[in-house]
């Protein structure tokens, strides 16, 4: 049941139904017509360039705010993380619709930038207005993410590091940050992969004009009625994300040292 | 604990009970006094009722329960595919409000029942000009005019030259005095329809080299003129008048217009989009008598004007069309749109020409988003 809409996604992606289920033929030329038509691949470029900055601002961001809830006390970390849970009890589609009202001319944002003497600045339908609102909306898993295995990781390790003469950055790099790469990493994969083929943020935040690769998967199947190419587009992206992930994975073992042998 | 839950259940259960059954006692008692003939005839029965969002007046559901001592339950669609599809999976509703190509679709797939002619006495009030130009169902047999309107350019008369507009049409659009100044509307009918409309041709071909003649138009457009491809928060843009020019229902234009006065709105000579979207009877409707009340209650003087009134757009009812034209929309010509120029159409249903435009419209934009 599970790999049931996978299997049609693949035969779609592969055939050529004329008429129905009943008469098809296998081709090649979805992905013919997608790789040999510039606009398409430099929609795919895009996708991925904002996805690896939506991760790399991610990481950022995340990375003091999980080192900082796991510092702190019992009490203290359950609040905050409960903070940083908080909104997503709310639908996404929603948040990201409240930030249309955030960002457009004479909202929040542009009032704030009013103030230091740039009036009337639209953030809207900008790059940079997709690229808040994929921050804001996968920001969350990457925070838990890191904080799940910073919280793990056990603390007499740290005071081993001291005892031995480490100071605070050589424990932070040889120790904490090592230790939390595995919480990184699914950070990572947690961000990247719903980034690169999220369609209603940049269609909500970018504007009509916005277009990324998940855009032209689901106008290929909404409202262009083209299934096999839209399916073919989702094979693709399915083949790229793979390929990432199996990259990441590698330099998760590189970074920790091959400390995962020795477990 | 689990018992003082149920409690509170039960009694918050039986508290909206009584509600309810106020609610429909006030109703009925209301009915009673305010028209006794009709109101006995269809006292307790509910009239389903399917109409795109916002597109209704503020009192007509209110006074048409008044008046006949039924219920109208309004659900509301987004988009006439929304509606295809869930009229085509059995839901039951007594009246639809789709738009022209919609209707010929249903029609043609037998989803609709003929109206009875002699239930809808106020189908003589309607404009005969709107009801001629109804190709999709030229004797009303199916359907009964709700709104109707064009497409055309909505342009701020302090930065466009009205010779501009009159010389070039739609091809103004790709005027390089005003790069960066327009508004596209994303929508890939009304869109393929500027540019075959331009090009001379009918916004129902199927000629290849014609369509892609039209998708170069819209092609040149993105790529030498800078536009902002926008749905409908084109109406607040342009009723504050952030950019010149606007591709815009007449309807909407309206609106735009009677907020800011600099607002004109221009119908090319090669022709536009007349879009008429009507009321139908669904094949399973299961109150026929009431729904052809509730067609002939929309057509009435008194129900048209709320409509036309709180929505803007235009009213296929002669006189109501004509005294909002003198009174609340003076001086606003998109309100008059126009039935008398031959190069004008209505939209067809095809599903292969539907498909080749949303393609074409998709790499417009794509080709929009890559410069």
């Amino acid at each position: 049941m599970l790999l049931l809409p996978v299997l049609l996604l693949v035969f779609y992606a592969f055939t050529n139904s004329g008429n129905g289920l009943i008469s098809f033929r296998f081709t090649l030329q979805h992905f013919a017509k997608f790789f040999t038509d510039p606009d398409f691949v430099s929609v795919l470029g895009r996708s991925l360039g904002i996805a690896v900055k939506t991760t790399i601002l991610c990481v950022l961001l995340g990375y003091p705010v999980a080192y900082f809830i796991a510092g702190s006390d019992e009490r203290t970390r359950n609040v905050l993380v409960l903070a940083i849970t908080l909104p997503m009890w709310i639908n996404m589609l929603v948040r990201t619709y409240a930030w249309i009202g955030i960002l457009s001319k004479g909202g929040f944002v542009s009032k704030i930038i009013g103030l230091f003497g740039k009036p009337d600045v639209e953030i809207l339908y900008t790059e940079a207005a997709v690229l808040i609102g994929m921050v804001y909306n996968f920001l969350p898993f990457m925070i838990l993410e890191i904080n799940t295995s910073l919280c793990k990781m056990d603390r007499a390790l740290l005071e081993a590091g001291n005892d031995l003469g480490a100071n605070a950055v050589q424990r932070f790099t040889r120790i904490t940050l090592p230790l939390s790469i595995p919480g990184v990493v699914s950070g990572i994969s947690l961000v990247f992969l719903p980034a690169v083929s999220s369609f209603f943020i940049p269609k909500l935040l970018g504007g009509a004009q916005y277009f990324l690769i998940g855009n032209i998967i689901e106008n290929q199947f909404i409202t262009v009625g083209e299934w096999n190419f839209g399916s073919a587009i989702s094979m693709i992206m399915a083949l790229i994300m793979m390929g990432s992930m199996y990259l990441v994975r590698r330099f998760e073992k590189v970074v920790s040292g091959g400390k995962e042998d020795r477990r | 604990m689990k018992k003082t839950l149920a409690l509170i259940l039960a009694a918050i259960l039986a508290l909206s009970l009584c509600a309810c059954s106020g609610g429909a006692a006030q109703t009925s008692g209301e009915s009673g006094t305010q028209a006794e003939a009709s109101a006995g005839k269809y006292a307790g029965q509910t009239l389903h009722f399917y109409n795109p969002g916002e597109y209704v007046g503020e009192n007509i559901l209110s006074d048409f329960e008044k008046k006949f001592g039924c219920r109208v339950v309004m659900d509301t669609f987004e988009s006439n595919e929304q509606m295809y599809i869930k009229i085509a999976n059995g839901d039951v509703y007594d009246v639809i409000d789709p738009s022209d190509y919609m209707i010929e679709r249903c029609k043609q797939e037998g989803l609709l029942q003929p109206l009875d002619k002699s239930k809808i006495p106020n189908l003589s009030e309607l404009e005969p000009g709107v009801l001629a130009a109804m190709d999709f169902d030229p004797s009303q047999e199916y359907a009964v005019p709700y709104f109707w309107g064009t497409v055309g350019l909505i342009y701020d008369k302090t930065v466009v030259d009205e010779a501009d507009l009159k010389a070039e049409g739609f091809g103004i659009l790709k005027d390089q005095k005003y790069k960066g100044n327009i508004y596209l509307y994303d929508s890939e009918r009304d869109m393929m329809m500027v540019a075959l409309k331009y090009l001379g041709y009918s916004m129902n071909t199927e000629s290849e080299k014609e369509l892609n003649e039209a998708y170069d138009f819209l092609h040149e457009i993105v790529t030498t003129m800078d536009p902002e491809i926008v749905t409908d928060e084109i109406i607040d843009a342009m009723a504050q008048g952030r950019k010149a020019i606007g591709i815009m229902y007449s309807g909407d234009a309206v609106y735009a217009m009677s907020e800011n006065e600099n607002m004109g709105f221009y119908m090319p000579e090669t022709g536009t989009n007349v879009w008429i979207d009507c009321m139908v009877i669904p094949k399973n409707a299961e109150n026929v008598e009431l729904a052809h009340e509730f067609i002939n209650y929309v057509c009435s003087y008194e129900g048209a004007l709320d409509n036309s009134r709180t929505v803007g757009y235009t009213s296929p009812n002669v006189k109501v069309a004509k005294e909002m034209a003198e009174t609340d929309y003076e001086g606003i010509d998109a309100y008059v749109p126009r039935t008398d120029n031959p190069n004008d159409e209505t939209f067809h249903y095809s599903e292969a020409g539907r498909k080749i435009m949303a393609d074409l419209w998709s790499r417009v934009k794509i080709a929009a988003a890559n410069q």
